[in-house]
């Protein structure tokens, strides 16, 4: 089964992104972190397979935590699940090492077509 | 003249509630008559950047809390924590706000969403938008305020 780690400073949106990874089809074994500082202790202690991570948090941004992972040695596959999808935010992200951005608001159609992909 | 339609809020805020809360585009409709009294919940987000500004939601506190229930998937006769109101709330306005900066010419960066009975004093911005709708039968207020000069102090910074 795929673990898979959900970073969000939003519970309620922490909620939403499970719930639609359910609906998606996703059978995944789901862990939380409210920041992105909770999320990298999480990574160091037991690292995912994939994380979903969104982008402006408190303590570490989604952006912080994915190049500090690449600095540590971590590669993790990671997608940001962000308000803001423009290509400006699109070109930062896979620069720094993301497989995927999904913009909110999200349905589960938009989680299955970018995440697939990334499963095959 | 402001970069930012009408129409394209309008399409914003009833996207963000077909995606996240009711599964349908008609579920927010327009509602000239708007407003939400005493009881008003505000949630909002800054734009710092070449355009200074905000995006904020407007609604009643019950409604609030129906809108909780809906984006948790609670019963309807369940009490919703107040903290899970304010997350909502903020989350949706942090939604709504991305997508407005997404509209901009000159992209800045978001800060984080804020919720309080009331937009702070000293808001010296102007409102450039104002979208009165209805979400089941409740008013739903959706405005994009601009900043003429950054004098404005915004909470929280950069995130």
């Amino acid at each position: 089964m795929i673990r898979v780690l959900v970073a969000d400073d939003s519970r309620v949106m922490r909620q939403i992104v499970i719930r639609t990874l359910r609906q998606a089809g996703y059978d995944w074994e789901v862990r939380e972190a409210a920041d992105g500082a909770q999320a990298l202790e999480e990574i160091r202690a037991d690292e995912p397979d994939v994380v979903l991570s969104d982008w402006n948090m408190p303590e570490m941004t989604g952006i912080e935590l994915l190049r500090r992972l690449r600095q540590e040695g971590f590669g993790t596959p990671f997608g940001f699940v962000t308000s803001e999808g423009s290509p400006e935010m699109r070109e930062k992200a896979e620069a720094a090492g993301a497989l995927f951005l999904i913009a909110k608001p999200f349905t589960p159609e938009s989680f299955r077509e970018v995440i697939d992909p990334v499963l095959a | 003249m402001s970069p930012i339609a009408h129409e394209e809020v309008q399409a914003i805020a009833q996207e963000v509630f077909a995606a996240m809360i009711d599964g349908e585009p008609e579920s927010l409709v327009p509602w000239p008559d708007a407003g939400t009294g005493s009881d008003a919940v505000v949630a909002w987000v800054d734009v710092h950047g070449p355009w200074l500004g905000r995006a904020s939601l407007e609604t009643s506190t019950p409604a609030a809390h129906e809108l909780a229930r809906a984006l948790l998937s609670m019963e309807a006769d369940e009490t919703v924590p107040r903290e899970d109101v304010v997350d909502a709330l903020g989350e949706l306005a942090n939604v709504v706000g991305g997508n407005v900066k997404a509209l901009l010419p000159e992209h800045g960066t978001l800060g984080l969403p804020n919720v309080a009975d009331r937009l702070p004093d000293g808001h010296l911005a102007a409102a450039v938008q104002r979208v009165p709708l209805a979400w089941r039968g409740h008013p739903f207020v959706v405005t994009v305020w601009e900043v003429a000069e950054p004098t404005v102090s915004v909470r929280e910074g950069e995130r």
